[in-house]
């Protein structure tokens, strides 16, 4: 009897494990999809709040492509309950599916702080589909909009919000944006930016109430005035999709990020069950240390490494290169690897008047993190983001070059040429072979 | 399957492939917009081509979220204009630096072998830049080792 494969969430993760499978597998397997929501990209779902792309293009799959892709959906139902002594996910409806193994890939949502007033009309989180349809409405042309927290989510949003034509306020907790992102200097450099282009900043902001104001949402903080908003984004944090599991006898970390516990195969502690994406306490690449990343690089990785050894395979994983970038109003901000290391050797250059930013993080000779900053237009920028990824991810030997990179850390190029990163790199595979066109393989359309 | 072969020891620096390039990615001569680059050593007496080397991972294509980068029929990862939303994350995936954005179309880009007859070996007149049956390999590393030696020891002094 055909393998029976159930994958649990229809995000990255589980639309690349699918994907896998079908690549990889000799003989045709049956593929379920448990999915509480249609396929899309949470990527792209800024692109639809700043009207660049229609709503049908966020969409990773529809009925007839996962079709094509022979897969049996069950869409708009959560896993309720992971049954691992009988091989069985139990549905929020009661319907009960069995496996042979199974994928956990349920990902993440967005959570608000516990503050009076944040369940209020007109305040959203940006995270889901439905959620996206419900800022789109609200933010109008002259509408005022504050975004609550200024951390890597806000940030992806923020030029849709001005390309409505709203005026926007951020709120941020912490003593300066990004901070989980990039370090102080470049966090300044930004702020800086986001000034020039008319985005109103406060931070160090508690937000602690938010009441009606005759139709208007009114923010009051520790300190400082209210603000009054048409409208509240707010961008204050995800939250692993885990719940469910409780009582299934997976194993879930209760250290900091929390995640499913996985071995170098993204198997949970229970037999037959991987983890992927957001919910998974997968390998850092640096450091070798089990974290989760909730980054779409990782969930991808993760969801193409699960489905080869779904599909019989001995595929082991080696760990996933943390990293982000994001555009604001045309200045681009990304970081890599382990850029908040208080161990590493530091060396920085600021061009303020460019607004630029570097900061390269060494142990030894090799590269464990970077943080990069710059107009968009600077064609460099967009060059040095992916060399900086091939030496963060590569570790190849540097320390001929330290000293140049101490004195000059813009000038990355013949570094990562002279380091011969291209030969390590080329050999490089995440499923230690060609990856496949995104289009339906082969095998598939031959069935 | 043809590959561009980059020989560094052949180039002369005259920009010629970055011309033709940026025009048949772009439909302008700017070498701003070009998608092969070519790097200068020693001070401006020697230089080197550095472009995609269509890696087997294919980076960018994976890293797509919707899936807007596909392999050509001439074996070059290509981005589907219509279908990028242009979020940069293949230029960060790309651990080859050679993943583009064009600020004017809101689109990331890269080289796609200009549909199996790449514009930069045609207009390179010294045939530092060839397309022919080859292994991808490094073709730049050991000449930039070579051709740094002088300005590291110079900053190590």
């Amino acid at each position: 009897m055909a393998a029976r494969h159930v994958i649990i969430g229809g995000g990255t993760a589980g639309l690349n494990c699918i994907r896998t499978i079908r690549e990889e597998e000799h003989e045709t397997s049956e593929i379920t999809l448990v999915s509480a929501e249609r396929p899309y990209s949470r990527m792209v779902l800024p692109y639809y709040l700043g009207e660049t792309i229609a709503e049908s293009h966020v969409f990773t799959a529809t009925p007839a492509s996962l079709a094509a892709w022979k897969v049996k959906t069950m869409i708009g139902k959560k896993a309720a309950r992971l049954d691992t002594q009988n091989h069985a996910v139990t549905l929020d409806d009661g319907a009960t599916v069995e496996y042979d193994d199974c994928l956990i890939a349920t990902g993440s949502r967005a959570v608000k702080p516990p503050i009076p007033g944040a369940d209020g009309p007109g305040v959203h989180c940006f995270w889901t589909l439905d959620e996206a349809r419900a800022v789109i409405a609200g933010v109008t042309p002259g509408s005022r909009v504050v975004m609550v927290g200024a951390g890597f989510i806000a940030f992806t949003i923020l030029n849709a919000i001005l390309a409505r034509g709203a005026k926007l306020t951020i709120v941020e907790v912490a003593p300066r944006i990004l901070p989980r992102m990039v370090d102080a200097d470049c966090a300044e450099i930004v702020e800086g930016w986001l000034a020039k282009h008319g985005v109103l900043l406060r931070t160090g902001a508690t937000l602690t109430k938010i009441e009606d104001a005759r139709g208007k949402r009114k923010l009051s903080f520790t300190k400082g005035d209210p603000i009054v908003a048409d409208v509240i984004v707010m961008a204050t944090g995800i939250r692993t999709n885990l719940e469910w599991l409780d009582g299934s006898g997976i194993d879930v970390a209760t250290a900091p990020g929390g995640g499913i516990v996985v071995d170098d195969h993204l198997r949970a502690s229970v037999k037959s069950v991987y983890a992927a994406g957001d919910v998974a306490r997968g390998a850092n690449l640096v450091t070798g240390a089990p974290e989760v990343h909730a980054i779409e690089p990782t969930a991808q990785e993760h969801g193409r490494v699960v489905g080869a050894n779904m599909a019989g395979r001995d595929l082991a994983y080696r760990g996933s290169l943390v990293m982000n970038i994001v555009e604001a109003c045309h200045l681009d901000i990304a970081s890599f690897g382990q850029w908040d290391d208080g161990a590493a050797e530091v060396y920085t250059a600021i061009r303020r008047e460019r607004s630029q930013y570097r900061k390269l993080l060494f142990h030894g000779g090799r590269l464990t993190g970077a943080v990069i900053c710059g107009p968009a237009a600077d064609i460099w920028t967009t060059n040095d983001v992916g060399m900086l990824k091939g030496l963060c991810s590569t570790g190849v030997d540097l320390s001929a070059w330290k000293s140049h990179l101490r004195q000059n850390p813009f000038d990355v190029k013949p570094a990562f040429l002279a380091a011969r990163t291209v030969t390590r790199l080329l050999p490089e595979s995440i499923l230690g072979r060609p990856s496949n066109s995104p289009e339906l393989p082969q095998s598939v359309v031959a069935r | 399957m043809k590959v561009l072969a980059l020989h560094p020891d052949k180039c002369t620096g005259c920009l010629r492939c970055e011309l033709y390039c940026s025009y048949m990615q772009t439909g302008a001569f700017q070498p701003s917009k070009s998608v092969i680059r070519v790097s200068p050593f020693e001070g401006y007496t020697s230089y080197a081509p550095y472009t995609c080397t269509q890696c087997d991972e294919g980076w960018c294509m994976t890293a797509c979220p919707v899936g807007a980068i596909i392999i050509t029929a001439a074996g070059a990862k290509d981005v589907i204009d219509d279908t990028c939303v242009g979020c940069k994350l293949c230029t960060i995936a790309c651990p080859y630096g050679t993943m583009f954005y064009d600020g004017d179309t809101g689109k990331a880009y890269k080289c796609n072998l200009c549909g199996g007859a790449p514009a930069c070996a045609e207009a390179c007149p010294t045939q530092a830049i060839t397309y022919e049956e080859a292994a991808m390999g490094d073709w730049i590393g050991d000449f930039a080792a070579q051709r740094t030696v002088r300005v590291l020891a110079r900053e190590v002094a």
